[in-house]
């Protein structure tokens, strides 16, 4: 599973699933902590849509954190005040750089979170479809 | 009278800090973040998009520790700001990939899509409420149960992740012209310093980190007969854009390597503006797009930006709202109302220079 996919899982799922994940990793290696969760700044580029072209909106907090496992540098890096989860996305990418056997049935259960995922986004856009306008027309 | 250097007041100011802090606490109420983040959700979006800086937590608390003074807010978010390291920029963020709460069009009924009111004041009475003097956890809870519940019976086929934008559709359509996909780097106005002509990267950063009140004031007056503008918003989105980064050290180009980082709120807003282009001996009408885009649900500033975008393209400079020198350089909150507020440091040495030389000329006899 890539990685654009694997971390957008882990941050918009369940913050038990990227734990649970987290501690089989931490249960048979050693987990080296290169920097520990610290807050900092993430540059929004844009493209606007008059002209298309580039700039910048404005930047986002972040909390990013650098581990090591098997030889192998995960980074976690996520908007907002998140020390935990920033540095579980940190070992489970370096899970996956490592290419540790767990990761070898992991995509499984990525794929049932990402299923859960979009089941509570479906039902959120039902409720916001809720409020779509149905124009009559008044000559009518 | 001489002049005199002085100093002093370390103890007046320690009074007067520990002053404030009874001022903040004085009625025994304690405010926590989250009640901040969950009930003030306008304060919180004007703050971070004044700040240009986009964190739900540090606003929050910027707002208690600023006992709900914007002007303040901003000032302590944007000091905290200089004190963390930017450490990566997302990539370029398109924003058709808005999860959409919110659409509106004042140009077409119709629109691919439709439109979505989501979350608004616009659509209430604006009578004030006052069983909220009264309202209760348990009757909080109640009413949500009763929401989601009901939200669950609805049943809709329209993907919200992606819906089509309006100004693609006229495009398509050939209403409107084709752009070309422009990605020139943009300069940054917190790195450099903004020089003249601004660049439109530079223009829009700025616009977007600008005071509400400032923005909203300005785009109003170029409507309104200080400028040259009539505007028809043709699409409004309040929605959340996804963040994504290329992998620090291994740049591969390929977009499933990055990291998706989170979301941020947004509302965005073009506007559609028509203009008179003369062809030969004919004057024909065409439309021109305002762009604007702002942290959070905050449309007035994101429509107000729409305009003063457009205004400053224009070539006129004939009204000030088309003069980048006199709009860009007056609605940062920190630039203003730290120059204002700075009337209140003592200007002791040159207030008695201007006194001395009044008074040097009331004694001169008056000449007939």
């Amino acid at each position: 599973m890539n990685r654009r996919r694997r971390t957008e899982i882990l941050i918009e799922g369940s913050r038990h699933f990227a734990k649970e994940l987290t501690k089989e990793i931490e249960q048979k290696y050693e987990i080296q902590i290169l920097s520990e969760p610290r807050h900092a700044l993430t540059m929004m580029k844009v493209r606007e849509t008059a002209k298309r072209s580039l700039f910048y909106l404005g930047e986002v907090l972040v909390t990013e954190t650098k581990v090591q496992v098997n030889g192998h540098i995960g980074i976690g890096i996520v908007a907002g005040h998140e020390e935990a989860l920033s540095y579980e996305l940190a070992v489970i990418d370096a899970a996956f750089e490592a290419a540790l056997e767990e990761t070898s049935y992991w995509p499984v259960l990525f794929e049932i979170e990402e299923q859960r995922i979009i089941k509570q986004r479906s039902q959120r856009e039902q409720a916001i479809l809720k409020t779509k306008v149905d124009f009559e027309m008044m000559n009518e | 009278m001489a002049y005199a250097a002085v100093k002093g007041g370390t103890k007046a100011i320690e009074q007067s800090l520990d002053r404030l802090t009874y001022e903040r606490i004085q009625s025994k109420q304690v405010i926590d973040i989250e009640t901040i983040k969950g009930t003030m959700r306008g304060l919180i979006d004007q703050v971070m998009s004044e700040s240009s800086l986009y964190g739900e937590d540090l606003a929050a608390l910027a707002i208690k520790q600023a006992e709900g003074n914007v002007e303040e807010a901003v000032f302590l978010l944007r000091a905290h700001r200089s004190t963390l390291p930017r450490v990566y920029y997302t990539k370029p963020i398109e924003t058709e990939n808005m999860a959409v709460e919110r659409r509106i069009s004042a140009s077409f009924k119709d629109i691919p899509g439709g439109q979505l009111l989501g979350a608004s004041h616009d659509y209430s009475h604006r009578i004030m409420n006052f069983e909220l003097l009264k309202e209760t956890q348990s009757d909080m809870k109640k009413w949500l149960q009763s929401f989601l519940q009901a939200e669950e019976q609805v049943e809709h086929t329209t993907n919200l992740q992606c819906l089509p934008k309006v100004v693609d559709y006229l495009r398509q359509e050939r209403l409107f012209p084709e752009v070309e996909e422009d990605n020139a780097e943009p300069l940054d106005v917190t790195k450099q310093s903004l020089q003249f002509p601004a660049t439109r990267s530079e223009r829009l950063q700025i616009l977007t980190r600008g005071n509400t009140g400032a923005v909203t004031s300005l785009g109003y007056a170029a409507i309104r007969g200080y400028g040259e503008v009539h505007p028809t918003v043709g699409e409004l989105r309040v929605g959340h854009l996804p963040l994504t980064i290329e992998h620090p050290t291994n740049q591969t180009q390929n977009d499933e390597d990055d990291y998706y980082i989170g979301t941020v709120k947004v509302t965005e807003v073009e506007s559609f503006i028509p203009v008179s282009i003369k062809k030969g001996q004919k004057e024909e009408l065409e439309f021109e797009i305002g762009y604007g885009i702002v942290f959070g649900q905050n449309e007035t500033k994101a429509i107000a930006m729409s305009i003063l975008d457009y205004s400053l393209s224009s070539e006129g400079k004939k009204y000030p709202t088309e003069d980048e020198e006199f709009v860009l350089l007056h609605i940062d909150s920190l630039e203003s109302s730290g120059f204002i507020s700075h009337l209140k440091l003592p200007h002791y040495v040159t207030f008695q220079s201007k006194l001395d030389s009044v008074r040097k000329i009331k004694k001169e006899p008056v000449s007939l």
